[in-house]
């Protein structure tokens, strides 16, 4: 019975001691948090539009109103006949062609703009009916988004690289 | 005596002894209340002048011309123990947008982030730095969807004053911590109270840009209709955000060691203020 006494004393006596622990393990903490970002906005919808007149093909590229800024390159393709680029621009300085053979659009087609024209004129074609040849002018085009170095300035179209690798992941649509 | 027993015996004697005893009583208990209110007064005066301790993230975005205060949590005995507390945004001022500016991919924003103490007590302060995407199409007022397998390391925030880098930083980087999302960062000397010289750390960012290699993730669908097939090529960053959270941790001074290993988790060795961080985790 004494024992069991000694033992209640001496275990109200280490509940009050360690009443106290609680608080000297407490520390002084604050905290504060804050977090922001934008959306970025990539993609671009570009049509060509071309017209044939007097064996010329005339080639302008259109970009939809919310595509962001593109550089633009054009390469045309003839079965039958020799054909030359003209740039119709008052300083001629508005397409100039490539090593690739590719000619290269020199401004930045913004969102709703268009490139200036473009001709592509067959050479030497035979006026006399029973020489003529059936015959394709295939133009091929491409656009790349406008790049931006460190001061928010564009890259200039000649230091673009056209063949840059994608990362590209690919699904199937399936058949419709 | 005989008289003295008679008056000892009598009922009048014990309504009288009873009646002092009760006034007796009384007044005991008036005793210790006022002894008790002067204790309690005592105490509180005491605690008011220990207890404060207060943080502020500061932020000079790309059109800020100075730091801002982005969000502070202070604790305020004056005003009955409350915390005074604000959360703002990061990168408001990145773009002008009264001018319709568009973000420009590979370009550097001036983002600067530094953190104050704004208590009464000295601190020791962490810096903990999450980079990640979002949903851009999340509704207003709901919380973006996070985007866990576009790549964070896109996302550049360009730190500085990183003990290591430049010799001279005070910012110390907790690699154990650090994952490409996430960057933990330890400011090596105490933080004085607010007004005091020294009650601001050295900024940890100056700049913030989204890399240009964003344009070169893209994903190509095939369809097949009445035998024509279709490549659809878009782009995997279009139309998501990007988001930078700062959460700022501090912790008092006094025993630092045993503080920050209860509060953070992290060991750390305190000598002369200055803060080290352990190699050896326990």
């Amino acid at each position: 019975m004494k024992k069991k006494q000694v033992f209640l004393a001496f275990l109200a006596a280490g509940l009050v001691l360690t009443s106290s622990v609680g608080s000297a393990w407490a520390y002084f903490t604050t905290y504060v948090e804050a977090r922001g970002g934008e959306v970025i906005s990539l993609g671009d919808e570009t049509t060509i539009t071309e017209e044939f007149s007097e064996w010329t093909k005339h080639i302008r590229i259109t970009s939809d109103a919310d595509s962001e800024p593109v550089y633009v390159r054009a390469k045309a393709f003839c079965n039958a006949y020799e054909f030359e680029y003209i740039d119709p621009s008052e300083r001629k300085d508005k397409w100039t062609p490539g090593a690739d053979g590719y000619y290269y659009y020199s401004d930045i087609v913004e969102g709703g703009g268009e490139t200036t024209e473009l001709l592509v004129h067959i050479k030497d074609v035979p006026t006399d009916e029973v020489d003529q040849k059936d015959f394709n002018v295939i133009v091929v085009y491409e656009t790349t988004p406008v790049q931006y170095d460190e001061n928010g300035d564009p890259i200039p179209a000649a230091e673009i690289d056209w063949n840059g690798k994608l990362d590209i992941t690919r699904v199937e649509g399936g058949v419709e | 005596m005989k008289r003295m027993k008679r008056f000892l015996k009598s009922p009048k004697t014990t309504v009288i002894a009873f009646g002092l005893a009760v006034i007796l009583l009384l007044f005991s208990s008036i005793g210790g209340t006022r002894a008790a209110l002067t204790y309690f007064s005592e105490t509180y005066a005491s605690r008011v002048q220990m207890s404060n301790i207060g943080v502020t993230l500061l932020e000079k975005s790309h059109n800020d011309k100075e730091f801002k205060a982005v969000s502070k949590r202070d604790y305020s005995d004056a005003s009955n123990g409350t915390w005074s507390e604000s959360t703002g945004a990061l990168l408001e001022g990145m773009l002008d947008k009264k001018s319709g500016e568009e973000l420009t991919i590979g370009k550097k924003y001036k983002e600067e982030l530094k953190v104050q103490n704004t208590g009464d007590i000295k601190q020791y302060v962490r810096v903990s730095i999450y980079k990640y995407w979002v949903d851009g199409k999340a509704e207003e007022g709901k919380e973006a969807e996070k985007i866990p397998n576009l790549d964070p390391g896109l996302i550049e925030l360009n730190l500085v004053n990183i003990a290591g880098q430049d010799g001279s930083g005070k910012w110390l980087l907790d690699e154990d911590a650090s994952t490409k999302e996430r960057t933990v960062l330890y400011y090596s000397d105490v933080l004085e109270a607010e007004g005091a010289q020294g009650d601001t750390t050295d900024p940890f960012t100056d700049t913030v840009k989204i890399n240009n290699n964003i344009a070169t993730k893209v994903t190509q669908t095939t369809t097949t209709k009445n035998g024509y097939t279709t490549i659809k090529t878009t782009y995997d960053y279009d139309g998501v955000g990007f988001c930078i959270e700062a959460k700022v941790d501090a912790v008092q001074d006094h025993n630092a060691e045993d503080a920050i290993w209860s509060a953070w988790g992290r060991r750390v060795t305190v000598e002369n203020e200055t803060l080290s961080l352990s190699t050896v985790q326990e």
